[in-house]
């Protein structure tokens, strides 16, 4: 039966081919472009560049070989281009200019990127701190002018002889004509040999102003699905400053993001190994970007399963798109007690209790859950939930604050959440204010960091999600920082004056009228500017924060929102689109980029609202399914087609477990009654949350928060103080059942409403039932009676308060 | 009542030994089906005659190779540093003058001078390398030693398989992974991580007990409801997560109901004088802890020296606050090594454990060769050198060599990888066993190629 599908399928299908990248400039003798014969039928792409057959209307202008590579010929002109294969042809047009113009290779544009390529400036050989063997390039070649030197002054200019280029050591070295400790790197007869031979013989010209600047890489495909197995290559093109492109493949360091999903070798081809989506990277002079190539799961998936899928937003549409390319049907919606209990963990860190639960289960209006959700993000348990989490983003804590410090900080973030400031007001409370601490809790950031590079690495890590740190030595040598970047984006932040205020805990930060940061190689200071933005005069008197603060809350600043938005959806989703987290960097994309990019647009346009962003992923449907698995989504973790379930965090479990057993957790030096959410500092004592994995506010860094669980904390629920006090305290929950003479059947309703948001099933119900009833039957008085149902009933919420069911948000 | 405290197994209220019962189901607690065990034997994954274990001193914060194992006495003063090479038990090897004891323990150890890594000059790179031969990338990361022995042969007894003490490694500046966990097998094979001080004077597992007030019989049935009340509802099942925390309470049910598994924690029956001989602090301790962990039955402990290099003292001789002095190694961190290693050998000799138990102790870098302005000396992955001994590994010898100022290797260049190779060499491995990766991707031992170090068998 699957065959005839198959048979019958497949004639449906339309084949289309089409020749990458659908127009070619070549420019200069020795240009040269991969073009790929790239077919569609139905869902997927093929790669039929090997197998295709390429010619050109005019070999003398251009010609093509067998494997798809395009030179100039004779002269300048125009040609089409043709691959034919499988019965179907496509053509481009490809233009020829300067065919027979003098051309010498570059040093800046040529001749360092082999040497990236060939591994010689790798971290592992002539790119190391101290070099090898006396010889010393810089790390991927991040300063060329350097190099250069290197290469042409030094050693007594054995390594460039121009007076004869082949008995230069730069090339008899990883030729291996003579020994080299880093092996044979550069075959004669390879294109870099030559490169480096004829920059030689050429007299080896330095670097000049003139040199064309990268502007930017282009990849084919940019996204593309394949069949299980299939293999693709990946072709790269960088543009100039000058307006020529050149195809760099054979020069860019590629890698995959998900080598389950797909490998990638050295010379850009990639192989299918697993169902899903993969990143490939592409890392050529300090540019980055991505191919997102994928496979889908081998499911037959109807249509009517995403025609029924009840769609409530944008949001919606986005995940089903997604579904549809990668063959997963969605799981159905969640039940009403499963829904409450989320809901009310994800908007405001506790349980529902048992008469919540039971109103909402009676309520039969068709709105309820909306209704619902609006309620939730208006109580005061909303504003301690999330003031937490962006207490630890911004690290508060008595860790380097001192008590009033720590206070006044963490009240203006209070504040804030309560009464939902912007987002882009958040940062601009902090970046354009002076004056006292004291008086503006935001300034404490300033005290917590006061170190500039501190200041920079955090400010961009938490407010960008980017991590620059490795560019404050050099070029990031995978990403697309540089470290000219990073001092420039530092000497924003060389002025920020901080001294101590009139009293303890009280410090006055103001704008220093001089200091800049040095660039450590150059030992002089660079204009400020943001990064990828313009810079500001040296010289220029206006505060660099203000210049900042513009510059990161402007709309056209993806990063600033699609970071928070990206934090957020973390929270609700159990998993951000980004993932990690924090990790935005450009070679990171999101699991759903199309999502991403609408939510934030959604974002910008009302006003960076965060209780709105809230409550518009909340009211999705995708946020309202079940997180048991259909036939086709079992192994999906990344694409929400069903809800990621996820074991509760310190906090809220501690909550939840002094809710439900009526018996509050004690913190030492805090009011009876405070809740852990409630607490503004961290290094408050609980063994407890310490072992559950509170984060210790030390980095900006989502892994601070661990969820992992442990034989630790598994000893800790068993045996430790915590739980085990709360369930036998005097004035708890399991002690007022006794006091108020409740029944058997309603203690247990009670209590597996208010842990579970549901009723107990028949089967939990008779054998509970029946042990309660067994304790009437001890031997002796009414009171060691008394004791042995009030053990019961303590070991019955033991059981259910460490169970799966309780432990995990779900 | 019973007490689980009690010196032997404990009879639960169902007449079933519990010890017995929970030992029958350890295999399957770790995520290894019997078929699976049976299996690997059969591959000859495992060698059940005689298991060799593994202590692992992870010695963070990155020693210098110039001040510890490979001294430079004809280098510039501010190339060889202020200490002096000492003689050893084994002729024409020499130390620095900061480990006596060591020394006379040279026939038992042999010296890796050639150590080098490529990565980041960074701590985390390192402490990732050595533990779990490679560097990560490609969104996978690889497992520590330890946990791949725990998945290819499960535990040993009542055991966990894979104890780390005393704490996990945490922030040393790198933002990026430590290699101490299982990675990519899944957090089912995670080491059990002690979590408290063993040099505190009322040192004990956290937790490991039931409260008084809580009988063996209330522990028990709490333990039966939990699982009866636990609805196999699908939300969980195919959540790997979920799954996990079911196997941290059985592994903790198994850990508190074993005597032998309790005692083995119970550092208070060693006598005074040995415990003073490790040395009355964290390292020390965790050392002679580990000797008996080995005894009980665990087959791999890591130890991690320090668990930061801020604020603390450390082998990270930068010179400047918050990192560490040059003359810590004098006085403070060399003799808390040197007492430690030296005890740990010398005992392990004389309990004849020594012929089944490897200790490796290793920095993730070395230092720079020229001491820095501020009298220290900075990262430096290009030369450094490692101790191996113990179990089938060859002692009293020197593998590789450094050049004239230990800037980098001058023969035999040994990196992580093969120092992983040769760890699971040791272990009695089978070099070609592949691992179960993302999706089922085989993923072999060490990478291809890599070979162990054949000097040292």
């Amino acid at each position: 039966m699957k065959h005839l599908v198959f048979l019958i399928a497949v004639p449906l299908f339309a084949q289309k081919l089409a020749v990458l990248p659908p127009s070619v400039e070549l420019t200069g003798p020795e240009a040269r472009q991969q073009l790929l014969a790239q077919s569609t039928s139905g869902d997927f792409q093929e790669d039929w560049t090997r197998t295709a057959q390429w010619s050109s209307s005019d070999p003398k202008i251009a010609a093509v070989d067998e494997h798809g590579i395009v030179h100039p010929g004779e002269r300048d002109g125009e040609v089409r281009i043709t691959a034919k294969a499988n019965g179907i042809a496509a053509t481009i047009t490809v233009k020829v200019q300067n065919a027979r113009a003098p051309f010498t290779w570059s040093f800046r544009n040529h001749v360092t990127p082999v040497l990236t390529k060939m591994g010689c400036n790798s971290g592992a050989c002539h790119g190391a701190l101290a070099g090898k063997n006396g010889f010393k390039l810089t790390l991927r070649g991040y300063d060329p002018e350097v190099d250069y030197d290197t290469l042409t002054r030094q050693a007594q200019g054995r390594r460039v002889s121009l007076a004869d280029p082949t008995q230069s050591l730069v090339l008899l070295k990883p030729s291996f004509a003579i020994p080299h400790g880093g092996g044979k790197r550069l075959p004669k007869d390879s294109l870099e040999y030559r490169v480096i031979a004829e920059w030689i013989a050429a007299g080896a010209p330095p670097l000049s102003n003139k040199d064309a600047e990268i502007r930017g890489l282009e990849v084919f495909p940019a996204a593309a699905a394949l069949k299980p197995g299939a293999e693709q290559q990946i072709v790269v093109r960088a543009s100039y400053s000058d307006g020529h492109t050149e195809d760099v493949t054979r020069w860019v360091k590629f890698s995959s993001s998900n080598e389950g999903v797909a490998t990638v070798d050295d010379w850009g081809r990639v192989k299918m190994n697993g169902s899903g989506e993969a990143a490939i990277t592409l890392y050529y002079s300090s540019r980055v970007l991505y191919s997102r190539i994928s496979t889908p799961f081998p499911h037959q998936i109807t249509s009517d399963r995403y025609e029924k899928y009840p769609r409530k937003n944008f949001i919606d549409d986005l995940a089903l798109a997604k579904w549809k390319g990668l063959h997963l049907a969605p799981s159905p919606v969640a039940d009403d007690s499963t829904f409450l209990r989320r809901a009310f963990i994800d908007a405001a860190g506790i349980l529902p209790n048992s008469e919540d639960v039971e109103n909402f289960l009676a309520d039969r209006s068709p709105d309820k859950r909306t209704k619902l959700i609006d309620r939730l993000l208006e109580r005061d348990e909303y504003v301690d939930y999330w003031s937490y989490k962006w207490s630890d983003l911004f690290l508060v804590s008595t860790r380097r604050l001192n008590s009033t410090a720590m206070w006044t900080f963490y009240n203006w973030i209070r504040h804030s959440v309560a009464q939902n400031k912007p987002w882009d007001q958040f940062a601009r409370d902090i970046f354009l204010s002076s004056g006292s601490t004291r008086q503006n809790g935001a300034l404490n950031y300033f005290v917590l960091h006061k170190d500039t590079i501190e200041l920079t690495e955090n400010a961009t890590q938490a407010f960008l999600g980017q991590r620059i740190t490795c560019a404050r030595c050099h070029n990031h040598p995978l990403e697309k920082w540089t470290q000219t970047q990073y001092y420039q984006m530092a000497n924003l932040f060389a002025r920020v004056g901080v001294k101590n205020g009139n009293e303890p805990g009280d410090n006055v930060i103001f704008a220093k009228a001089s200091g800049d940061i040095l660039h450590p190689r150059l030992a002089r200071p660079l204009a400020p500017a943001p990064l990828d933005a313009a810079s500001i005069p040296l010289d220029s008197l206006e505060d660099r924060r203000v210049k900042f603060a513009e510059w990161l809350t402007s709309p056209t600043n993806h990063m600033f929102a699609r970071t928070v938005v990206n934090r957020v959806w973390a929270s609700l989703m159990s998993r951000g689109l980004v993932d990690p987290a924090d990790d935005l960097r450009a070679t990171n994309p999101a699991s759903n980029e199309e999502l991403l990019a609408a939510l934030e647009k959604d974002f910008v346009e009302h006003g960076y609202d965060i209780r709105r962003l809230i409550r518009t992923i909340m009211n999705s449907t995708l946020y309202q399914l079940s997180s048991a698995p259909n036939e086709t989504n079992a192994a999906d973790d990344v694409y929400y087609s069903k809800h990621i379930i996820k074991r509760l965090s310190a906090e809220v479990m501690l909550d939840a477990m002094a809710q439900v057993t009526g018996s509050p957790t004690a913190f030492g030096g805090y009011p009876a009654g405070t809740r852990a959410l409630q607490l503004p500092d961290t290094q408050v004592k609980s063994d407890f949350l310490a072992s559950f994995g509170r984060p210790p506010r030390i980095l900006c860094d989502a892994a601070e928060r661990s969820s992992d669980p442990t034989i630790s904390q598994a000893l800790h629920v068993i045996n430790g103080d915590t739980l085990n006090k709360k369930l036998s305290a005097p004035d708890g929950t399991i002690a007022l059942f006794s006091k108020l003479g409740l029944s058997d059947r309603r203690i247990l309703d009670h209590i597996f409403l208010s842990a579970y948001s549901r009723y107990p099933t028949d089967a939990e119900r008779d054998t509970m039932l029946a042990a309660l009833e067994k304790t009437r039957l001890v031997k002796g008085t009414d009171e060691a009676r008394r004791d042995a149902r009030r053990q019961a009933i303590e070991d019955m919420v033991w059981a259910l308060l460490t169970n799966k069911e309780f432990l995990f948000n779900h | 009542m019973f007490r689980l405290d009690a010196d032997r197994a404990v009879e639960f209220c169902d007449g079933l030994r519990r010890r017995d019962f929970l030992h029958a189901g350890a295999l399957t607690a770790l995520g290894l089906s019997l078929t699976d065990w049976f299996g690997l034997r059969a591959q000859g994954a495992t060698d059940g005659a005689k298991d060799v274990n593994c202590i692992f001193l992870m010695l963070v914060g990155g020693p210098s190779q110039l001040d510890t194992f490979d001294m430079k006495p004809n280098a510039p003063v501010e190339i060889r540093g202020p200490y002096k090479p000492i003689k050893t038990n084994v002729p024409g090897i020499e130390i620095s003058e900061n480990f006596p004891r060591t020394a006379k323990h040279a026939d038992k150890f042999s010296l890796i001078r050639g150590m080098y890594h490529t990565a980041a000059a960074v701590h985390d790179t390192g402490h990732q390398m050595m533990q779990t031969g490679r560097l990560f990338q490609g969104g996978i990361e690889h497992p520590h030693m330890g946990c791949v022995l725990s998945k290819l042969k499960g535990p040993q007894g009542d055991v966990p398989p894979h104890v780390m003490l005393p704490r996990t490694i945490g922030n040393t500046g790198g933002n990026m992974p430590h290699g101490q966990n299982a990675g990519y097998l899944g957090k089912s094979f995670d080491p059990f991580v002690l979590n408290a001080d063993p040099s505190d004077p009322n040192f004990r597992v956290p937790d490991l007990l039931p409260p008084d007030y809580l009988t063996a019989l209330r522990v028990d049935r709490r333990r039966n409801w939990r699982e009866m009340v636990d609805r196999s509802v699908s939300e969980f099942e195919t959540s790997q997560d979920a799954r996990l925390l079911d196997t941290t309470f059985q592994k903790a049910y198994t850990l508190m109901s074993s005597a032998k598994a309790r005692a083995a924690f119970e550092l208070h029956r060693e006598p005074e004088n040995i415990r003073e001989k490790y040395g009355l602090n964290r390292f020390g301790q965790s050392c002679l802890l580990a000797r008996r962990l080995i005894e009980a039955g665990v087959r791999f402990v890591t130890i991690n020296m320090f668990e930061t290099v801020f604020d603390e003292i450390t082998w990270d001789i930068h010179g400047s606050r918050p990192f560490s002095p040059i003359s810590c190694y004098r006085d403070l961190v060399g003799p808390m090594f040197d007492m430690a290693y030296s005890s740990l050998l010398g005992e392990l000799a004389e309990r004849g454990l020594l012929s089944n138990t490897m200790v490796v102790a290793t920095g993730e870098f070395g230092r720079t060769p020229k001491i820095n302005p501020a009298g220290g000396r900075d990262h430096w992955p290009q030369c450094w050198t490692m101790l191996m001994g113990g179990g089938p590994i060859k002692g009293g010898q020197v593998i590789g060599e450094s050049d004239e100022i230990a800037a980098a290797p001058r023969s035999r260049p040994t990196t992580p990888g093969e120092i992983a190779a040769t760890v699971y060499k040791g272990l009695g491995i089978d070099m070609s066993v592949e691992l179960p990766g993302a999706q089922g991707r085989p993923i072999p031992l060490v990478d291809r190629g890599i070979e162990p170090i054949g000097e040292l068998f």
